[in-house]
């Protein structure tokens, strides 16, 4: 009875096919342009890229010393921002969903999605207003004697640290709530009454459980986090702390446009090889845990 | 075996020998849970705040605190450039979740009700967009846009609303299609089916079946669309033609002449605006029947 009515629905060419279009041709086709300009040089002052010979060079420009720091530095402060947003969101996303009463859960997480919804870079200029050396939480410290001089946190690594785990530490919470929240309570009851305590029910029953949710919020969090532009420039100042804001440089000021996508396409090739790194490092943390839990299957076999 | 019996007699002793003291801890750990799940609500809220109470600072910049009153708020009225921002930012956010909306709506569609190879294919497309970083598809973006507009000489991509639309859909389209998918293919085809089987003709059963069933998921998704758009500023500043600045943009350039109070009067109310916009997504879907985890899933977009 399938046949006969199958010829009564749309196709599915049809109906993906201007979503296909509209991302090949303004998605697709532009980053393809980007890449095909990193393998080309600038002309002279005025050009901004010519392609007429191609090379690796704009590759090796872009991982000079001087470029190289800025990479080291951005990675440095993905994966320690990213590491920050699970240890202070970790515990928020865990009592919103197993401790706190189930009739305020709703609108905790409403005011989670808060933050997250307002101008990004509106609220990273609240925290330019807060840390700044005349702001009032400099003359606070002060008067309360834990700050001597006017407090020197803007434009500096720390203040972009701030600035991006205030950033994405939403994108942290509501993942992992939603994996805590599907663990469910049933499952951890069984756990304490089967005789674990506390602990061993989160570490062995929860957290594994719980699993894809965080690995859903560390790559969530780390991969905008390593494209940021917006939060670096507001708090980390004009010195260029973030890749981001060497891509947007070579564009913009410099006119470089072939060294700019060198620069994208390496931005594009750190967040992949170290999503992969992290994945394998995973992969073998877990070895041990997983191959145990075979042995016992085997043994009751 | 027997180790596993080991392992839950161990378990069972320290269960029992620890209960009364465990009772204790257990009121400090959630104590402490949910002191420092408060204290990151306020660190969340913080610069929210900040920016509230400073869009009632009469003063010339907004950093310095001078004194209480509205000036800020008079002064949207008074200068042009801030109320054309904000009105471009407010026609780019309607035509682009427009435009994501109904894209991303029928590529959702067609995922959930058409599964096959190239479902494959097209989550991997889409995941790509999701996942490249704004600034690449920023200068990725210009070049190609000016590409269009003066190499092959095509005016309508010269026009600073479709630059900044077109720039704003990308991902949003993304979005919409995960989320009108996830909706769908929570619900049966069965009626789909019974409506071709009853020789509706294949339009009239996507009016009048498929997209009412997928309706809430396809209003969250415009009104999420709108507020990505609002926000959009990487893509938004590289793609901008001097003439229709968006509000974002507006604020980025002040950034390096100086930040006056009026800006955060204007965030104050498009803050309004955005919660207004928020509230309306999570009563569609409450009305939808959606769980607090189930609309928390569908704004995260996952």
């Amino acid at each position: 009875m399938a046949s006969p009515s199958a010829p009564r629905r749309l196709p599915a060419p049809l109906l993906a096919f201007p979503a296909w279009a509209w991302l090949l041709f303004f998605f697709v086709a532009p980053v393809g342009m980007v890449l095909w300009f990193s393998f080309g040089y600038k002309p002279g002052i005025f050009g901004t890229h010519a392609n007429d010979v191609l090379s690796f060079d704009r590759y090796i420009e872009a991982l000079s010393p001087t470029f190289f720091a800025t990479f080291v530095n951005t990675l440095w402060v993905g994966l320690a921002g990213t590491a920050l947003c699970l240890v202070i969101g970790g515990p928020v996303a865990y009592w919103m969903a197993v401790k706190a009463p189930m009739n305020r859960r709703g609108l905790l997480l409403a005011l989670v999605m808060v933050p997250f919804w307002t101008n990004f870079l509106v609220r990273t200029i609240g925290w330019q207003v807060i840390l700044a050396p005349e702001g009032w939480l400099s003359t606070l410290l002060q008067a309360v004697g834990l700050q001597e001089g006017p407090l020197e946190l803007l434009y500096t690594r720390t203040a972009v640290l701030i600035g991006v785990v205030y950033n994405y530490l939403p994108l942290m919470i509501l993942p992992l709530f939603v994996a805590f929240d599907r663990v469910g309570g049933s499952l951890r009851e069984a756990s304490k009454d089967l005789g674990a305590n506390r602990i061993r029910t989160f570490t062995q029953v929860t957290v594994p459980l719980a699993q894809p949710g965080i690995v859903a919020g560390v790559l969530l969090v780390f991969i905008p986090l390593m494209g940021d532009y917006i939060t670096a420039t507001v708090l980390g100042g004009a010195k260029g702390n973030m890749i981001g804001q060497l891509v947007a440089s070579q564009f913009q000021t410099a006119q470089n446009w072939a060294l700019g996508s060198a620069m994208a396409v390496l931005l594009i090739l750190v967040i992949a090889l170290t999503v992969a790194a992290g994945a394998l490092l995973l992969w073998l943390l877990t070895w041990p845990a997983r191959s145990r839990r075979r042995l016992v299957l085997g043994d009751a076999s | 075996m027997t180790e596993l019996h080991a392992t839950r007699a161990i378990a069972v002793a320290e269960g029992s020998r620890s209960r009364s003291r465990f009772r204790t801890r257990r009121s400090a750990a959630d104590i402490g849970l949910t002191v420092w799940s408060i204290a990151v609500f306020l660190f969340l809220f913080a610069p929210i705040i900040v920016i509230i109470a400073y869009s009632f600072n009469v003063g010339r910049l907004l950093v310095s605190w001078d004194h209480f009153g509205f000036d800020s708020f008079a002064a949207i009225v008074t200068k042009p450039a801030i109320r054309d921002a904000v009105l471009v930012s407010i026609r780019t956010g309607a035509v682009a979740a427009l435009l994501a909306t109904a894209l991303g709506t029928l590529a959702g569609i067609a995922m959930a009700r058409r599964p096959g190879k190239w479902v494959f294919w097209f989550i991997g497309l889409l995941l790509l967009v999701s996942v490249t970083p704004e600034i690449v598809d920023a200068v990725a973006l210009l070049p190609w846009l000016v590409f269009l507009g003066q190499d092959l000489g095509l005016g309508i991509f010269s026009d600073g609303i479709v630059r900044l639309v077109i720039g704003h859909s990308l991902f949003s389209t993304a979005i919409v299609a995960y989320i009108v998918r996830a909706r769908l293919v929570g619900l049966d085809a069965q009626l789909e089916e019974a409506s071709a089987d009853l020789y509706a003709p294949p339009l009239r059963t996507f009016w009048r079946v498929t997209l009412p069933l997928a309706l809430p998921a396809v209003l969250a998704g415009g009104l999420l669309s709108f507020t990505l758009s609002l926000d959009n500023t990487i893509v938004a500043a590289f793609v901008q033609v001097s003439g229709t600045t968006p509000w974002p943009v507006y604020v980025l350039s002040a950034l390096r002449s100086g930040l006056r109070p009026e800006i955060a009067a204007v965030s104050t109310i498009m803050l309004l605006l955005t919660l207004f916009a928020l509230a309306m997504v999570a009563v569609v879907l409450r009305r939808a029947g959606d769980s607090a985890t189930q609309i928390a899933r569908t704004m995260a977009g996952s």
